[in-house]
């Protein structure tokens, strides 16, 4: 498939499953704090991660191509159709007859995720760069060094 | 080939080719650096952006060989346990150092004479100490004075905020009675010589975009370039040219645009790092030097020293804030420093605590160690590990050994063609058993500080972050590669000044040192320009 940086890399059909696979991979956290990672829109950033790592492309077509005949043989349209339950035995099957799709999307859903704006504000940081703001740290307890103070010379003489 | 001449050529701009440009600007001679990489721009560090935890598997990563960037030559390590870390720029590895700037101790000086195994340094830390003074106001190093494990020391700057992290575990240390203290840091911890304050990014390891980390393109670089040295970045030197009469007289480089020059020279300076220098010396050869320039005693690119790495991390229940705050400058114990053989092993080693992880890190860290699984349970074991981890790293002092070594690879080169670096390398008994004796010391440590479980990594793959040896110094030709003030033996007007002159590793960072025996050599160097050659 061709690619251009404006083209998507996935047909509508595996974006809709893309986009459930990921709510699988991170759901929203119970609390509602954190959202699901393909609520977030992170089938953005994987298809980014394909761009850049083409070899990826395969893997991912081929494990969603194979959640889709999962969802058939269920009787449901399309892998998001299925019920959670039901969605999650599928990827827990093909962890061993796909065992290239699932370990990349969760490393690049990861990576994605944990630098969003939104999970950030979850973890209670700022959604924020370090810099240009840094982070203010309180002075240090002078008294903790007491007991070393109190300590004799450690070094060798020569 | 254009050709220009020069009286001084320093090769390589990082910690020693700074702190030498620096010095010997003052005798007004026509220097010139060549280095392989370019000025950084801070506005494109990796912290400027939401994705900075993500750049350290790009171009901001330990490893040259991967990092994709044009200036890094590929090293094959593959026969070393511990892999090669360093970065081609001008501020060259201080671009990605940690800032970590202890000084070696006395007896690092006589390893010979009192533990009886490497040998002793020429020179002694008395010696140093004015020209480590004179580089902590170069660098502006921030510390504390009144650190039992060494000689009074000048300290300019205060040291860097502990922090809710280094408190719980010096709170830990204390609990055992051992030694700790605040990390020197060649860190701004105030507004200093024109540079701002650190602000606590954490990321001190992908370049500091608010320039208060000490790298060289900030402190001594600006100076020297004022002074009149002229740097040229995106230059790569091929080989060190000899004369007729066998002294160096300049180099060939590749310039930005690939094409081939030649500079002239009536003193060379090699500053290339423990890897970069033997390869660069092995890649001379000439009748007078078939083996290598510099090279008669055949120690070149032998005796390679890293620091044998170890980590250990602890898992806590509270959250630490670990993710503010210089990462690899916080507080460090000596306890295990000098040698005690009842411990098995001689020699010794330093712990230096680290500050915790990113968000990225933690989530990548918890996949690769199935603590934070897909799915069910997710959001759980993340905030298990979530700003709940701190640890150390233990720097265990290498011994010298001859088998272990630079050597040019037979095949790979580099995006010019020049013979790449091949490293030969085995971890030794010693450094086994004092890596066992740090990790179960640290677990020790962190369990003191409240730590509910502890892992550990030892020895750490990529941490070849020091090297040093392959050109070491001394006063007998056929031991030593350069004397006690650099020049070669073999060469008189051919300085050495970087990790490659190292008689002994000591068990710390090695910026600092590297430094002040750049100051003491280039004074050297400046007390003795009437006769230099003799």
């Amino acid at each position: 498939m061709s690619t251009t940086p404006q083209d998507p890399v996935f047909s509508a059909h595996h974006a809709r499953a893309l986009e459930s696979v990921l709510d699988e991979i991170i759901p929203p956290s119970e609390d509602g704090r954190l959202p699901g990672a393909g609520e977030l829109g992170l089938v953005a950033a994987i298809e980014a991660a394909v761009r850049k790592t083409p070899d990826l492309e395969p893997a991912v077509v081929q494990g969603l191509d194979a959640l889709a005949e999962i969802a058939r043989e269920a009787g449901a349209a399309e892998f998001s159709s299925l019920d959670r339950e039901q969605r999650v035995a599928a990827l827990h099957r093909i962890e061993t007859s796909q065992p290239a799709f699932l370990p990349g999307l969760i490393f690049h859903s990861y990576c994605a995720y944990y630098q969003h704006g939104r999970v950030l504000e979850g973890l209670g940081m700022e959604p924020r760069p370090p810099y240009p703001l840094g982070y203010a740290l309180a002075p240090s307890d002078p008294t903790l060094l007491d007991p070393v103070r109190a300590r004799p010379k450690l070094y060798r003489e020569v | 080939m254009a050709e220009d001449a020069v009286d001084v050529l320093i090769i390589g701009a990082g910690a020693a080719g700074a702190a030498m440009a620096w010095s010997l600007a003052d005798t007004r001679m026509k220097i010139v650096c060549l280095e392989q990489g370019d000025w950084m721009d801070p506005a494109r560090y990796p912290t400027n952006g939401m994705d900075w935890e993500m750049r350290r598997f790009g171009d901001f990563g330990l490893s040259p060989n991967g990092r994709g960037r044009s200036e890094d030559y590929p090293v094959n390590d593959a026969e070393s346990p511990i892999k090669a870390s360093m970065f081609a720029a001008v501020g060259g590895s201080t671009i990605l150092y940690a800032a970590h700037f202890p000084r070696l101790h006395p007896s690092d000086f006589r390893v010979r004479s009192l533990d009886g195994v490497a040998e002793d340094w020429p020179l002694d830390y008395q010696t140093l100490a004015p020209w480590y003074d004179l580089n902590a106001r170069m660098m502006g190093v921030a510390g504390l004075a009144g650190d039992p494990a060494y000689p009074d020391k000048e300290v300019p700057l205060p040291p860097v905020p502990l922090g809710k992290l280094g408190e719980t575990l010096a709170r830990g240390l204390n609990e055992l009675g051992w030694h700790w203290w605040p990390s020197d840091s060649a860190i701004a911890t105030t507004e200093y010589d024109g540079r701002a304050p650190c602000i606590n990014l954490g990321p001190c390891i992908m370049g500091c975009a608010q320039g208060a980390k000490a790298s060289t393109d900030l402190t001594y670089w600006p100076k020297a370039v004022r002074s009149g040295v002229e740097v040229r970045p995106r230059c790569r030197v091929r080989e060190i040219t000899v004369s007729e009469d066998g002294m160096a007289d300049g180099a060939i480089y590749y310039d930005a645009d690939g094409a081939e020059r030649r500079v002239r020279a009536e003193i060379v300076v090699v500053a290339c790092n423990g890897i970069g220098t033997p390869r660069l010396l092995l890649n001379s050869k000439s009748k007078h030097f078939p083996d290598g320039l510099a090279n008669r005693s055949g120690l070149v690119g032998r005796n390679l020293m890293f620091h044998p790495y170890g980590m250990v991390t602890g898992l806590f229940d509270e959250p630490l804030e670990g993710y503010m705050g210089p990462t690899g400058c916080c507080i460090m114990s000596q306890e295990f420093y000098e040698t005690d053989a009842s411990r098995g092993f001689l020699r010794g080693y330093t712990f230096e605590t680290l500050r915790g992880m990113g968000p990225v890190s933690t989530a990548l860290l918890g996949m690769g160690s199935g603590r934070v699984p897909w799915g069910d349970g997710h959001h759980q074991a993340f905030h298990e590990l979530w700003d709940r981890t701190a640890g150390m790293v233990v720097i265990c002092e290498d011994l010298p050994e001859e088998h272990n070594r630079v050597v040019l690879d037979p095949e790979l080169v580099d995006s010019n063609g020049i013979p790449a670096p091949k490293l030969e390398y085995t971890l030794s008994d010693n450094s086994r058993r004092m890596l066992d004796h740090a990790v179960a010391r640290g677990t020790e440590m962190l369990e003191a500080s409240g730590a509910k479980e502890t892992f550990h990594d030892a020895p750490l793959g990529v941490a070849g972050w020091h090297l040093m040896g392959t050109a070491r110094m001394g006063t007998d030709p056929e031991r030593s590669v350069v004397n006690p003030w650099g020049r070669s033996h073999d060469v008189p007007n051919l300085f050495i000044i970087d990790g490659s002159i190292f008689v002994t590793a000591g068990a710390v960072n090695p910026t600092n040192t590297i430094q002040a025996l750049t100051l003491y050599i280039a004074d050297t160097i400046k007390n003795n320009l009437s006769n230099l050659f003799d």
